[in-house]
């Protein structure tokens, strides 16, 4: 088990190294610098000008030469400063937009699960009457809509119109930090993130219900006489859940991303927005660091779950 | 080896054909996405105008009896672009959806038959491009590649076949411990007649499967794309970048039109496929029976 | 046991959702005026080094002055951290008289920070946007501490124009980091000291900047407590905000001004950008050699048709490239649109011949829907005389990389859509149109090498009597009508929307984001919300 576990991180760190060579070039072949982008077309700047500020970010090196800094100052920890922002740190600058983004994915996917959960048992147990059919047609309308477009439309409906909701952000400016604030700038991006992801568990669980209950030891205890309600929730519900659990599994090591529609409709300062905005603004040093810490985190969780597996089923083999 | 299986009149295709025919969603899939198909493809013939007409004197009306779902923001017609854009988005999400059968079903073929090693290292690369944030990677190669119709087809299969691969190698895996595989190779079968006469006739329902819904997840991805500024560029009309005129506070308000018959049009379509493509699924899955 | 841990989790969805239905109660902070003060293309969120601002001084110059300011109405500049200033008689001499101020940490302002902030300007090193346009200081001078004088090797008509971009930098915090490491220090985000009537108090990550009232302010106390500058991804969130009473003020796009109009809750404010717009015709693609071709290409457009529905009539006809009126000489040929004159010039050049209806593409990197719209309808009036135009919008690094290349492609952008800033100080145009300006000395990417345009730029720009200035200009605008070098389209206007609960608020659309005079001291928020 643990050469299986040292082989996997060793195996990691390799696609790590990949990952950043491959961003790193893809970077380059993208139109534009960081340069290119701080200035406005409108105002304009010479070309001597523009060589003196590459110059002194050493945009200029070669790009061996270049990669090779950046790879030696990240083996230490230091994935250097942000070229928009004057004077800060890119691990900085990432931490801290992780947080904002595990709380909303986290929220939305409570909400999602809770919600996937209940209507896929409603839908199952109450199979082909109106209420299944109009849960899975409302789930099939939940996939098949833009996230974006939601996301608009619930923003305009909830804070402009009706003001029941902030217009953005996650806490009011100016005031002091309250958990009710916090709230309030979360539940709304957070229940239209779930909307899609919430559709998907309820498809699934109501699947994987319907199998179950037709399963031998599911008949055997309904004609011991259990009562349907306990059939449901004893026997069938801890079955039923298993390939559900493997669905939101393989989706949390993506959720680190962000949800970049939802992030930057509601101003939500994600991981997401920081990749719009450094992309947007060619900020080299954001997007390597960035990155980096994503695929850090989604190898390591891939990671814990082949590990997880390996304990739980005796069947797969490590070695 | 498939042959064998057709000419019996019920034999597992004509099962499946039977099975989808009678699901009723599946079929009310049909039914939504057959006209909106051929309204899109025909409607220079019936419609009178073009997708491109300016007219500074009517801009931003409402539906009226000569422009059915009204005008934009320069006087074309909405129902001319939404047709059009229409075309692009299906033309889009189809392309792509083929490229990225052909390089994921090849990828998975490969590492399935290719031996340790092949499969090893192709299985390595799927990882590290499934590791890539797939927001990072959209917003790179879209900057990349720039905006318009071919590289936006190029983002959209380049991020949709890792998966696929997957799965075509999953089943072929099992397939090559199978008697008429082994023999196949013990007589010498190249790697190309693997692929072609064992490989892809028994990954035929993953693939038109996977084949659909992703066709529903690339008109939804295109339409972001666009909502981003990453996809088709305007004048050109898409599904996407019309939605794109909500972020306009008075086009969201006041102009409705704009944006909520491509947004209806969209998610009609993708909702279609969507039942289409699980219609499909289930008609493909030999246990559907027992239910 | 299962159902009761769903049904705790659904007691658990209603509580998070309850706070939904009531709106977040303000925490009393005192008076706080919020805004979008970085919305726009004036603005330039996340930048807090006045050294490094190509946009943005709008709201820098809230914490931060400089010595001299446009201002409100951008006609003239007057003294700010200068109570005064002199300008000898050959344009070389620039003497300035200090008003007594004290940094927002107690020390005085004085001559010697305005001699460490120049220095620092005209140093490349320290990531000083404005070092080439200091270049012309030859020394500067301190004789006493209220008393600056700088001595230019040439006359320099944009000298006044980039000072008021300077802002003041205090030596006794800044003067003992090296110039290299200046960039980079976390200061300008955490512990910033300027003169300005607000004070920095905080940054909070990519979300909102806030100031509070500077109690000893030569002007007098603000009569807001706070200011806070809240970032938006783009201008439709920053509307949103601004109609759910978050904020009192932003730039809006002008699509959205019809929102606004007629709702007394809202004043809109109306301004010209001061950027015209063109269509620029790269020289060397060879069928824009022939003015005829450039001439028809001016009379297919129906500008005033597109600024009357598209722009709802807030943008001035440019036939050259100032609208301003002491810059535009009478009896310039106004270009009005005549499709059938259009079509007779492209015939007499021979336009079937040397390009016909072959696709050219015009680059951009307006992105909004305004601009989308103009450029389909330019599309479809040039299409109309048989040009066949593709409208290609890129980002602005895109844009920039193409068209600034060390060696660029100049099939990427036979034509261009663009603007180019052209006032209040008429030189800026010269960089863009002067064939001394071709790359990499200034940004004529379109190659534009047309004599009689550049001599009148140079006498303009050597004329050192300042009553004859505008004369020099007017013959720039009679050669650009002329030579057409771009296809002038207009000067458009900008918008911002205020609450009308904002008192004494000043702000303009200014180019580049200012700054002005804006008197943030006197801005205050009355009842009426």
């Amino acid at each position: 088990m643990l050469t299986f576990i040292l082989r996997r991180l060793a195996l990691g760190l390799l696609m790590l190294i990949a990952l950043s060579v491959l961003v790193f070039v893809l970077l380059r072949l993208a139109p534009g610098d960081p340069i290119d982008a701080y200035i406005d077309p409108n105002v304009s700047m010479s070309r001597a000008e523009m060589a003196a500020i590459r110059a002194r970010l050493g945009l200029d090196q070669p790009m061996p030469v270049q990669y090779f800094a950046w790879l030696g100052a990240a083996a230490t920890g230091d994935l250097g400063y942000s070229i928009q922002r004057s004077g800060v740190r890119v691990l900085e600058l990432v931490f801290e937009r992780i947080g904002p983004t595990l709380l909303l994915m986290a929220t939305g996917l409570v909400l999602s699960i809770v919600l996937g959960i209940a209507t896929g048992i409603i839908g199952a147990v109450r199979r082909n009457s109106t209420t299944d059919v109009g849960l899975s047609v409302a789930a099939f309308v939940g996939i098949s809509s833009p996230a974006f477009l939601t996301a608009l439309l619930g923003l305009y409906f909830f804070s402009v119109q009706f003001r029941i909701a902030p217009s953005g952000g996650m806490l009011t400016p100016g005031a002091p930090f309250s958990v009710g604030d916090l709230l309030a700038h979360l539940i709304l991006p957070a229940a239209l993130l779930s909307i899609g992801q919430a559709a998907l568990i309820m498809r699934y669980m109501r699947a994987s219900m319907l199998e179950v209950l037709n399963q031998d030891y599911v008949r055997t205890a309904r004609a011991k006489g259990v009562r349907e309600f306990f059939v449901i929730v004893k026997h069938a519900l801890r079955n039923a859940l298993l390939p559900v659990i493997t669905l939101i599994g393989s989706t949390i090591g993506m959720a680190i991303g962000g949800a970049i529609f939802i992030e930057s409709v509601f101003n939500w300062p994600g991981m997401g927005l920081l990749m719009v905005n450094a992309v947007e603004t060619r900020d080299y040093p954001v997007i390597m660091g960035a990155t980096l810490v994503i695929g850090a985190c989604v190898i390591l969780v891939n990671l814990l779950t082949d590990i997880t597996y390996a304990a739980v089923d005796p069947r797969i083999q490590v070695a | 080896m498939v042959a064998i299986a057709l000419p019996r009149s019920n034999g597992p295709l004509a099962r499946s054909l039977s099975r989808f025919l009678s699901n009723g969603a599946a079929v009310a899939g049909l039914m939504i996405l057959l006209p909106v198909l051929i309204a899109v493809l025909t409607y220079d013939l019936w419609w009178p105008y073009a997708p491109n007409d300016i007219d500074l004197r009517a801009l931003n009306k409402g539906p009226s009896a000569t422009h059915w779902f009204g005008t934009d923001g320069v006087g074309r017609d909405v129902l001319a672009r939404l047709l059009q854009g229409g075309r692009i988005s299906l033309l889009v999400a189809g392309v792509s959806v083929a490229i990225s059968l052909v390089i994921g079903f090849l990828v998975g073929a490969l590492a399935a038959f290719g031996g340790r090693i092949t499969d090893g290292s192709t299985m390595r690369l799927v990882d590290l491009c499934m590791t890539l944030p797939p927001v990072i990677l959209l917003l790179v190669l879209a900057s990349i590649a720039g905006t318009g119709i071919v590289p936006t087809i190029f983002v959209i299969s380049l991020l949709s076949w890792p998966v696929l691969s997957r799965m075509v190698r999953a089943r072929l895996l099992e397939l090559r411990e199978r008697d008429f595989v082994v023999a196949a190779r013990g007589m010498g079968a190249n790697l190309w007649h693997l692929l072609f006469r064992h490989g892809l006739p028994n990954c035929i329902d993953i693939l038109v499967v996977y084949a659909t819904l992703q066709i529903a997840n690339a008109i939804l991805l295109e339409a972001g794309l666009s909502f981003l500024g990453l996809g088709i560029p305007p004048p050109e009309a898409s599904w996407g970048n019309m939605l794109n005129a909500a972020r306009s506070t008075v086009v969201l308000e006041q102009y409705v039109w704009q944006w909520m018959f491509p947004g209806a049009a969209l998610v009609l379509a993708v909702l279609a496929i969507n039942f289409i493509g699980d219609g499909l699924r289930d008609a493909f899955d030999p246990r559907s029976d027992l239910n | 046991m299962r159902l009761r841990t769903l049904r705790s989790a659904l007691v658990l969805t209603t509580t998070l959702l309850a706070p939904m239905l009531a709106l977040p109660a303000l925490a009393e902070t005192g008076k706080t005026i919020s805004g979008g003060f970085d919305v726009g293309p004036g603005g330039f969120p996340g930048n807090f080094n006045p050294l490094a601002a190509t946009a943005g001084l709008t709201w820098l110059s809230v914490y931060y002055e400089p010595l001299v300011i446009y201002n409100a109405d951008l006609t003239a500049i007057v003294g700010d951290l200068a109570q005064s200033f002199e300008i000898s008689a050959d344009q070389k001499t620039y003497s300035f008289k200090l008003t007594s101020e004290t940094w927002h940490d107690g020390e005085a302002f004085t001559a010697a920070d305005v001699k460490f902030t120049l220095e620092a300007a005209k140093n490349g090193d320290t990531g000083s946007v404005f070092a080439a346009r200091l270049g012309a200081i030859e020394s500067i001078a301190t004789p006493d501490d209220r008393t600056v004088v700088l001595t230019l090797s040439a006359p320099n008509a944009g000298l006044l124009d980039t000072l008021t971009k300077i802002m003041m930098l205090p030596e006794h915090a800044l003067g003992k980091v090296p110039p290299a490491d200046l960039a980079k220090s976390t200061w300008w985000s955490t512990t910033p000291v300027g003169t300005g009537a607000f004070k920095f108090s905080q940054y909070v990550t990519d979300q909102y900047v806030e100031v509070v009232a500077d109690e000893d302010y030569r002007g007098g106390r603000p009569a807001v407590d706070k200011l806070i500058n809240r970032y938006f991804e783009n201008s439709a969130a920053a509307v949103a905000a601004l109609r759910a009473g978050e904020i009192q003020f932003t730039y809006v796009e002008a699509d959205d001004v019809a929102t606004f109009s007629g709702n007394d809750q809202f004043k809109v404010i109306e301004g010209p950008s001061f950027v015209v717009n063109y269509v620029g015709f790269n020289q060397e693609v060879p069928f824009w050699k022939d003015l005829k071709v450039r001439q028809a290409v001016m009379y297919a457009i129906d500008r005033k048709a597109i600024i009357e529905t598209l722009y709802n009539g807030a943008a001035t006809e440019a036939n050259c490239g100032y609208v301003a009126a002491q810059f535009v000489p009478a009896g310039i040929e106004p270009y009005a649109y005549d499709p059938e004159k259009a079509k007779a010039l492209l015939a007499e050049a021979g336009w079937a011949e040397i390009n016909g209806d072959k696709p050219i593409t015009i680059l951009t990197y307006y992105n909004n829907p305004l601009s989308t719209n103009v450029l389909a309808a330019i599309q479809a009036m040039l299409a109309q005389v048989g040009i066949n135009i593709v409208p290609r919008a890129v980002d602005s690094p895109t844009y920039n990389a193409t068209v600034l290349a060390a060696e660029p492609n100049f099939a990427d952008f036979p034509l261009i859509y663009a603007g180019l800033q052209d006032g209040p100080e008429p030189s800026n145009i010269n960089v863009g149109l002067n064939e001394s300006m071709i790359p990499p000395a200034g940004t004529n990417a379109l190659r534009i090498r047309m004599p009689e345009v550049s001599a009148a730029f140079d006498a303009a720009l050597g004329e050192t009597d300042a009553s004859k200035r505008d004369a020099r200009y007017q013959t720039v605008c009679q050669t650009m009508n002329a030579n057409l070098p771009w296809a002038t389209m207009w000067v458009a206007n900008r918008y911002g929307v205020a609450s009308t609960s904002l008192e004494h608020f000043v702000w303009t659309p200014a180019p580049g984001g200012g700054p002005f005079d804006a008197d943030p001291e006197k801005w205050d928020l009355g009842n009426a919300q």
